[in-house]
């Protein structure tokens, strides 16, 4: 006999992310939403906390996988960010310092006048900095957006991405000196975990080139070498409980800088991105619990809109020094709205570790819940308006 | 509207056009940077002009009446120089070549002109595969009657020019075994080909554009998609055969290189062009297209076939005590280093070859731009 229970069970996850892709399909054909904004809600909706029509998950499994797609997506992000343009043009660089610090500053002085304990204010404005250029380039792909608010919400996503990693492990490892009181155990948190991973990442970029050319390959494209590549080091980070975003991150710069060729018809690493992208993204939202959401739903909205008002007047300042208009600059700052997937992953991954974030940062939760829905329409609305996604009606 | 009158040049004068690709510098690709790259461009006073082409991966400069090779390459230089500082800022690739090797015609889109959005709605998919890049050479003539004389004169050195300027060999990723594939593109557009052979402007202007234009097919020159066209508002012949070069200063070359034979034509040393000259045209126009350099042309008069690389070598030696006149000697050197080193299609094969992919051939036509 078919234990309909556990059937029903075994088959919920594949099953929700099935229907989340149908109803992103539709709401992409219809209203040309993102579809990963429609993945998000599905998640969040179906999650165990909610309508729990999705089982807890095994979080280990569904972390890795998660991962795995993040660090897919984030490697794709390494490999397109030209670090010569940030020679070439320094204000790209002083732009993504100004809006991150400016983040900064402004979110940890708002928490603590909504009177957060120092160390919640200092991690909720660590993880403030930080866009999604996972959402971002998901958007970009999927509505084949190209011009400078494009480009610029790339880089200066991927380089607020990196700059909150770092002053996040700073603030985790004072964190554990604080609770634990051992320095060493601390600073191994830090230090330790920020240059394995990037070593990591370069060892594999050095790697790969050189097992290709053992392989004497016909083919051109290393793309399909390049994913298994990822695969494995956000495996061996996640094992070794060092940062599998910085690791892919690394992974994908270097390799650019190494000169790896990707295939073009191969953007997103194709199908398999595409994949990845509707269980990340639906794992990420349906991990976020509504109880959180309603208690720190004010201080959350408060902390997005001015994250995202100090994000947009960076960008707006800093845009005719830069090289393009003021509009342009205003839509870079709206286009990185999207801030939730590395947050939560992040949460997930300190949760992990054995310090646990999630249950004290209900404002943060809020703040990625909304951002999870709104942020890849708000980036795909400025896209829209600095007119980088092509028209439909084109001959 | 009937045509304008032909507006009187200086005879021999020059101007050159040239189209170029603006390449993403992640994937190599095409991208459509052009709205960007003119609102920069816009801020300073630029070195010539600089325009939108019809789809926004593209980008059109054209420099100003220029007489000889020494200043011609210098505008050339100083525009290439500013368009490669507005690229560094804007992460923007900047290069030559008649193609791009891999792009796909159907992510480029429309550059929001009126003029554009006509074609791109009465060809349909034909104008986003135009996204073909072309140096365009105008030659001032004095008169309507010359410049049509000219134009059918130059008529038989056509192939020269499209083996000289060839760097299209790759097409939507794959070796198309041309040495300008570029041109296969143009030739899918209806009123694509050769000037009908008439010799006074009055009769062209009076009976065969006024007829064309009662049709309704046409409404300006601009409509013919010609090899060579008059441009009666310049005053000057059009020659639009040839692949944007890799380099500016081939770009040069062979704008000088043609208004050296347009002067040793327009001193008739050869018999007047003729009706059955076009009995080859469009054979020999193949054989340049397809073999380059090694392309093996039929003489439109004598019937005799020659090797495209020998014919330029024997009008290169005709053609010097003019060129030695109008100071374009070293251009005309270029033009004998491209004979025998051989053109940019044989370049980027080589590259392919080399490299290993259409990306990093990309890449090497980026690197010839800068040189």
């Amino acid at each position: 006999m078919i234990d309909l229970p556990t059937l029903i069970s075994d088959i919920a996850w594949p099953l929700v992310i099935l229907l989340a892709w149908c109803i992103g399909e539709y709401a992409y054909g219809r209203l040309k939403l993102p579809r990963i904004s429609t993945y998000a809600l599905v998640g969040f909706l179906l999650a165990p906390t909610q309508l729990a029509i999705l089982p807890p998950a095994n979080t280990d499994a569904m972390l890795l996988l998660a991962n795995i797609a993040f660090g897919l997506i984030l490697f794709e992000c390494g490999h397109r960010i030209n670090l010569a343009w940030l020679r070439a043009n320094p204000w790209i660089g002083i732009t993504s310092i100004t809006e991150s610090c400016l983040t900064f500053v402004v979110v940890y002085a708002l928490s603590m006048w909504w009177e957060q304990p120092q160390t919640t204010s200092l991690l909720l404005a660590t993880l403030s900095m930080a866009s999604s250029p996972a959402a971002i380039i998901r958007v970009i792909n999927e509505h084949r957006s190209a011009g400078q608010v494009s480009e610029r919400a790339i880089h200066l996503s991927t380089l607020n991405c990196v700059l909150a990693v770092f002053a996040f492990k700073v603030v985790v490892g004072l964190f554990v000196f604080q609770t634990s009181g051992e320095l060493s155990q601390a600073i191994y948190r830090s230090g330790f975990v920020i240059l394995a991973s990037v070593l990591l990442g370069i060892m594999m970029s050095m790697a790969m080139p050189t097992l290709l050319r053992l392989l004497k390959r016909s083919c051109h494209d290393a793309t399909l070498a390049f994913a298994l590549a990822v695969i494995l080091l956000v495996s061996l980070t996640h094992s070794l409980k060092l940062s599998p975003v910085l690791a892919a991150l690394t992974f994908g710069l270097f390799s650019r800088h190494r000169r790896a060729v990707l295939n073009y018809s191969q953007r997103g690493f194709g199908t398999l991105g595409d994949l990845f992208s509707v269980l990340l993204f639906v794992f990420v939202a349906a991990s976020l619990e509504w109880r959180n959401v309603q208690s720190g739903i004010l201080l959350g909205f408060v902390v997005v809109i001015s994250r995202q008002a100090v994000k947009i007047f960076s960008t707006t300042m800093l845009s005719h020094v830069s090289g393009i208009s003021w509009k342009k600059g205003i839509f870079t700052g709206l286009a990185m709205a999207p801030l939730s997937v590395f947050v939560i992953l992040v949460l997930e991954q300190t949760r992990h570790i054995g310090v646990d974030l999630v249950d004290q940062f209900a404002p943060l939760a809020a703040a990625a819940m909304a951002m999870e829905l709104f942020g890849p329409i708000l980036t795909w609305l400025s896209l829209r308006w600095s007119h980088e996604i092509p028209q439909r009606q084109e001959g | 509207m009937p045509i304008e009158n032909f507006k009187t040049s200086h005879a021999l004068t020059m101007g050159v056009e040239l189209e170029l690709q603006l390449v993403n510098l992640s994937d190599f690709d095409l991208t459509a940077a052009c709205p960007d790259m003119l609102e920069l461009l816009r801020r300073k006073p630029f070195p010539g002009n600089v325009t939108p082409e019809v789809t926004e991966s593209m980008i059109e400069i054209s420099t100003d009446v220029q007489t000889e090779y020494g200043p011609l390459l210098g505008q050339l230089l100083e525009i290439r120089d500013t368009l490669l500082l507005a690229g560094e800022r804007l992460n923007i690739g900047i290069c030559g070549g008649g193609t791009h090797p891999f792009q796909h015609w159907s992510d480029r889109r429309i550059f929001p002109k009126p003029r554009f959005l006509e074609v791109s709605e009465l060809y349909g998919y034909l104008t986003k595969q135009f996204t073909i890049f072309g140096q365009h050479i105008h030659i001032g003539c004095e008169s309507g009657d010359k410049a049509l004389f000219l134009l059918h004169a130059l008529s038989r050195f056509v192939p020269q020019f499209i083996a000289l300027s060839a760097s299209s060999p790759f097409v939507q990723g794959t070796d198309t075994l041309f040495n300008s594939a570029r041109l296969n593109s143009v030739f899918a557009f209806p009123l694509s080909g050769r000037a009908p052979f008439l010799l006074q402007w009055d009769v062209f202007s009076t009976q065969y554009f006024d007829k064309m234009e009662r049709t309704g097919i046409v409404k300006s020159m601009k409509d013919f998609y010609w090899d060579i066209r008059p441009k009666p508002e310049y005053g000057t012949i059009e020659l639009r055969v040839c692949d944007t070069p890799l380099c500016v200063k081939r770009a040069a070359a062979l704008a000088c290189y043609l208004q050296a034979l347009s002067g040793y034509l327009l001193e008739c040393h050869d018999a007047p062009p003729a009706e059955d000259d076009y009995l080859v045209y469009n054979y020999n126009r193949f054989q340049a297209c397809r073999f380059g350099l090694d392309g093996m042309i039929v003489h439109p008069k004598s019937y005799e076939q020659t090797l495209l690389r020998d014919d330029i070598q024997n009008t290169l030696d005709l053609i010097e005590p003019i060129a030695e006149k109008l100071g374009s000697l070293s251009a005309l050197e270029e033009i004998r280093q491209i004979v025998l080193g051989g053109n940019d299609a044989g370049y980027l094969r080589n590259e392919y070859v080399d490299r290993g992919s259409v990306e990093e051939m990309v890449n090497a036509a980026l690197l010839r731009f800068t040189q």
